[in-house]
Parts: C-alpha cells; structure tokens; sequence
C-alpha cells in the first residue's frame, strides 16, 4: 500500500502560480481526474508530483518519504506517469517497448524473463495490441502509439499511476477501455491514479474524485459528486455548460456558441 | 522486423569474419604472400616473411580493428546521448583538440612516435573543456551539451586552418593524411585495446538502461534511471573511446557514423544486441578498408579515410533501400 501525497505545496512555473497551498493524497482506491483549462499547469504539476520538477515550497512525498530524497529506481518501482507525448527517434519493437515498463524492476546485467515477456504479452492484449509485438512503432497510428505507451505503464505496474491525458488521440472504444483499465486497478484498493482529462465526462463517469486548477493558483479537490456542476465547470472553463441527467449520473456539455 | 534467428547468428559470424578479415589482411599488400609463405612467416618470425607479418601487417591490422571497434562503439553512445541518428565520435570536439596538437606538432617536426601522445593530450583537453563549459547548474540540456560540443569543434577546426596555413609545404601532406585518417603509422599500444575491453562490458551492463535513454531523458527518469548521472557517464565513455581511436590514427571518419546504422538496420535498436554488432562489424570494416587502402594502388598507400567513405556510402544506400522495400 503506497500513498503519494504533498502538504500545501507552492507550484509556479515562469512566474505564474499553478497552485497554492495545495495539499492532496492519493490514497490507495481512489482515482483523481485533474481537470482545468488549457495552460493552467496540469502537466507541470503531474511532473512536480513524480518528482521531476520540485515545487517552489513543501514536498511531495511517496508514503512518508520526500520524492527528491529517493533514488529513482526505488520511486519508479512504486510510481509510473504517461507523458502526455512519446516520440521515438530511434526504431523499435512494440514488444520491446512494452518491455521497458520492467527496467526499474530488473538488476545491472538481468535480462527480462519469461515472466516479463508474459506481462508484456498480457498488458498488450488489454490495450488491444495483441499481435503487434514484433511490429515496429514506427508504423503505429497516434492511438496505438498511445495505448502502447499505456500499456508500458501496465507492464511498469506501479502503485501510483500520473497519467498525462491517457485518452489523446483514441476513439470512444479505446478511451472507455483505458479508462476502465485505470479504474480496474484501483478500484482493489491496490493502487491510486490521477489523470489530467478534458473530457470531463470521463471524469463523470470514472473517477471517484476530481481536482479543478482555476489558474492563479487557485484549485479545489473533492468527491467527483460534488465537484461536478454546471456552475463550477463555467467557472472552471469560461463558458455556457449544460447538464444532462442519464441513467449513470449527470453529464455536461459546453453551449452552443452562437454569434 | 527483428529476425531473432539470424541475429543470434551473426555476433558469432562477426567474430570469425574478425579473425579472418585480420589473418588475410596480414597476407594481402605490396608483397601478398601466398599460403605457403604465410604460415611459415607465422610460424617462424625471424623467417624470411617473419618480420614484415608479425612486425608490421598483423600490428596494423590488429590497430585497424581496434580503432573501428573503438569509433564503431563511440558512434553508439553519442546517438544516444544526443538522442540524433546524425550524431558521430567527432560531434563534440573530441577529434579537433588531437588534431590541434598533432599538426602542430608535425609543423613542429615533433618525432612521429610522440604524436599518439600529442593527439591525447589534446583530446583530453577538449573532453575537459566541454565538459567544464557544459555542466553548469540546472536540469541537464542535451541541447547545452551538444551547442557547446559543436562550437568547440568549430574553434578547432579554425586553428587547425590556421597551422595549415602558416604550415610548410613538405609537412603539409602529412597534415593532410592525419585529416584524411591514416592507419600507415599505426600499431595498437596494448591500453587501447584494454580501454576497449573495459568500456565494452561497462557499456553492456547499462545497455538496457542506453534503451530507455534512447526514448528520452524524461522517459529514462521516469523509468528509475539517474538520468543527470547516466548522461555525463556516456559523454565521458565516448570521449575516451574517440580519443583512444584519434590519437593512434587520426580522423578516420564514417564509421562512427554509418556502422551503427547499418548494424541497428539487422539488429533492431536493443543495446544489447545492437553494441556488440556495431562493435565486431566496425572492426571488420575497418580491417578490411585498410587492406584496400594498402593494396588498390600499391605500393602507393592511401589513407584509409576515403576507403571507409567509398565503400561506406554505396554499402549504407543499398542497406537503406532494401530496409525501406522490406516495409
């Protein structure tokens, strides 16, 4: 069981604040959609969270130690982010990629076992790759390239999961199945994720809590429930937003702009 | 795209080819011994062909290996460091610091036998130097390194303009052929060949960690690497495999370059399979590039720096279009 968490924290990048004061936990089971508008620092504050950028006050801390004082094998043992872009300058294999998820669990000269190349092999079959493992990436479509940086992410199996828009460039199937991927895992109770989304209805429907960045530092964090409005999602985007109640729960969608 | 079968075959292929292409380039040349000859000169080296194979023919063609295993390698790490395909030994410098001091030296008429000395020191010098100036604070920039790298290499090649300039005439084709990359005066010293050895196993331990470095030093971090660490360790490990490779036989180039390339077209990209390939078939390549620089127009000797790119460039495009057909 590992927690990450981070104690009102002061995050700026460039001179402007992202957040505040900011203090959450992402305790084992729940599954946080971070939403707010273009630009408002999402991703640099998923990077501050896995340690990659340190934050202007207080830390981050993975259970009770600070992420910085880490060794980044030992953080990426328990910690695992998808970047919100993967290039590929040099060629390779999809199996082989999918493979790196095992190197911060594997020695100096160990090479990856049967046991790995099955994780790989079931990891690419939940993403619907299965077949693709001798293809080149090269060759991938953004939303293979995509699933096939998630399903490195699987193969890495962390305890804490930053995902960096995991639904880019899928189509609506790929981006249920994702989502209910991320879900499956912490929904046991064994993990904890927070996703950067701005379809907020996958937030609507997948995630048990949700953080809204208003800019100028200003955030709030609580239950999706109750951080889900029409009138909190206005403020959060700056336009008309209308409700929708269906069967599973409430959704929302931006009004029509007409001028 | 990885044919797994063939390429557990060909580090054993490579590894004969080695040993083959080195014993036949000790027979081949102004005076080509025939089969007979040959295995008399090696077994008797006070023979009459004794000293001509076990004196000078096997010692160029052991320091011809070298030297292609040695720039092969280096080639590698600098794609990889600089995550750019384009990226050879001589991208940061490295060779204009020991091609300074060389040719001022020759200019000097420094005795040949100083010039490895000479070509070190001021690669060396160039290692520290960039290093010095790229380092600094913050979070490490490839972008850093690689300016600094380049520029430095610039103000190299201005100085070396100048000695060739104000350089006499006789010793200006001697200049020349060290440009060009010249194996005539070459014999492998015993630590070059031991600053192989080590930094071929170290670069094999952290192969797996070179793959994910390869998919970006972000990526790398977040796979538990130290990426800051890692990175100055792979500068400083290609420096000193470029160094080791100028100082003994000048700027041999297009191997460092294209041997990976090719090599990463058979083998795929894993480092573990990849620098082990690129470090045989750089030294068979330049093994037998040597044989027909000594040997196309002998007794004239050419330096082996325009063989290695006439058989280089045709070899690389035919290699490239069959990759391109295949997919």
């Amino acid at each position: 069981m590992t927690t990450l968490s981070c104690h009102q924290i002061g995050l700026s990048i460039a001179g402007l604040s992202i957040v505040k004061d900011f203090s959450l936990a992402l305790e084992p089971g729940s599954f946080w959609g971070l939403l707010g508008s273009n630009g408002v620092g999402k991703t640099t504050l998923l990077k501050c969270l896995a340690g990659l950028g340190q934050p202007d006050r207080g830390q981050v801390k993975l259970d009770d130690q600070s992420v910085d004082a880490l060794p980044r094998k030992a953080v990426a043992q328990k910690l695992g982010m998808l970047q919100q872009h993967t290039a590929y300058v040099f060629d390779s294999t999809v199996v082989q990629t999918a493979l790196t998820g095992r190197h911060p669990h594997l020695g100096y000269w160990q090479m990856e076992g049967p046991a790995d190349f099955e994780r790989a092999q079931d990891a690419l079959h939940a993403v619907d790759l299965t077949g693709f493992a001798e293809r080149s990436v090269a060759g991938l479509s953004g939303g293979e390239a995509r699933r096939l940086a998630f399903a490195a992410l699987l193969v890495q199996d962390p305890a804490i999961m930053l995902l960096d828009e995991p639904t880019n460039h899928l189509d609506m199937r790929h981006q249920v199945q994702i989502m209910g991927l991320i879900r499956a895992r912490t929904t046991g109770g064994n993990g904890a994720a927070i996703a950067a989304l701005h379809d907020v209805n996958l937030a609507a429907a997948y995630c048990s809590h949700v953080v809204m960045l208003f800019g100028d530092g200003e955030w709030r964090a609580g239950t999706t429930k109750e951080m889900l409005s029409s009138a909190s999602l206005e403020r959060l985007y700056g336009c008309a937003v209308e409700r929708l109640d269906g069967t599973d729960g409430a959704r929302f969608y931006p009004a029509p702009n007409h001028h | 795209m990885m044919p797994t079968a063939s390429s557990r075959l060909l580090i054993p292929i490579l590894v004969l080819a080695s040993i083959v292409a080195v014993l036949a380039s000790s027979a081949i040349g102004s005076v080509t011994l025939s089969w007979e000859e040959w295995l008399a000169a090696i077994g008797n080296p006070a023979g009459e062909h004794g000293e001509l194979l076990w004196g000078l023919r096997l010692p160029r063609a052991l320091a011809a290996w070298t030297i292609g295993a040695l720039l092969s390698l280096s080639g590698c790490l600098m794609q990889v460091l600089l995550r750019n395909p384009l990226a050879d030994p001589y991208i940061l410098g490295v060779s204009g610091g020991a091609a300074f001091a060389t040719l001022l030296g020759i200019s000097a008429g420094i005795a040949v036998a100083f010039m490895p000395v000479l070509a070190l020191a001021g690669s060396l010098l160039s290692i520290v130097l960039v290093f010095g100036l790229a380092r600094g604070e913050g979070p490490w920039s490839t972008t850093r390194l690689l300016l600094t790298g380049v520029v430095t290499a610039s103000g190299w090649a201005a100085l070396i303009s100048l000695v060739l300039a104000l350089g006499s005439d006789n010793s200006l084709r001697g200049m020349l052929f060290w440009l060009i990359g010249d194996l005539a005066y070459a014999k492998s010293p015993p630590w070059v060949l031991l600053a192989l050895a080590i930094i071929f196993v170290v670069c094999l331990g952290m192969a797996r960690s070179l793959n994910v470095l390869a998919m970006g030093e972000t990526t790398a971090r977040l796979l538990g690497e130290p990426t800051r660490r890692l990175l100055w360790t792979v500068y400083l490990l290609a420096s000193v495999l470029t160094a080791a490779a100028v100082s003994v036989a000048g700027n041999i180039g297009f191997v460092g370059l294209i041997v990976p390339h090719l090599m990463r077209m058979l083998v795929g990209s894993d480092h573990r399979r990849l620098l082990p390939a690129a470090t045989l078939f750089g030294g068979l390549f330049l093994v037998v590039s040597d044989t027909v620089a000594r040997t196309l127009l002998a007794p004239r000797q050419l330096p082996v720096g325009v063989i290695t790119a006439l058989l280089g460039v045709p070899l690389f495009l035919l290699l490239l279009n069959r990759a391109r057909l295949k997919q």
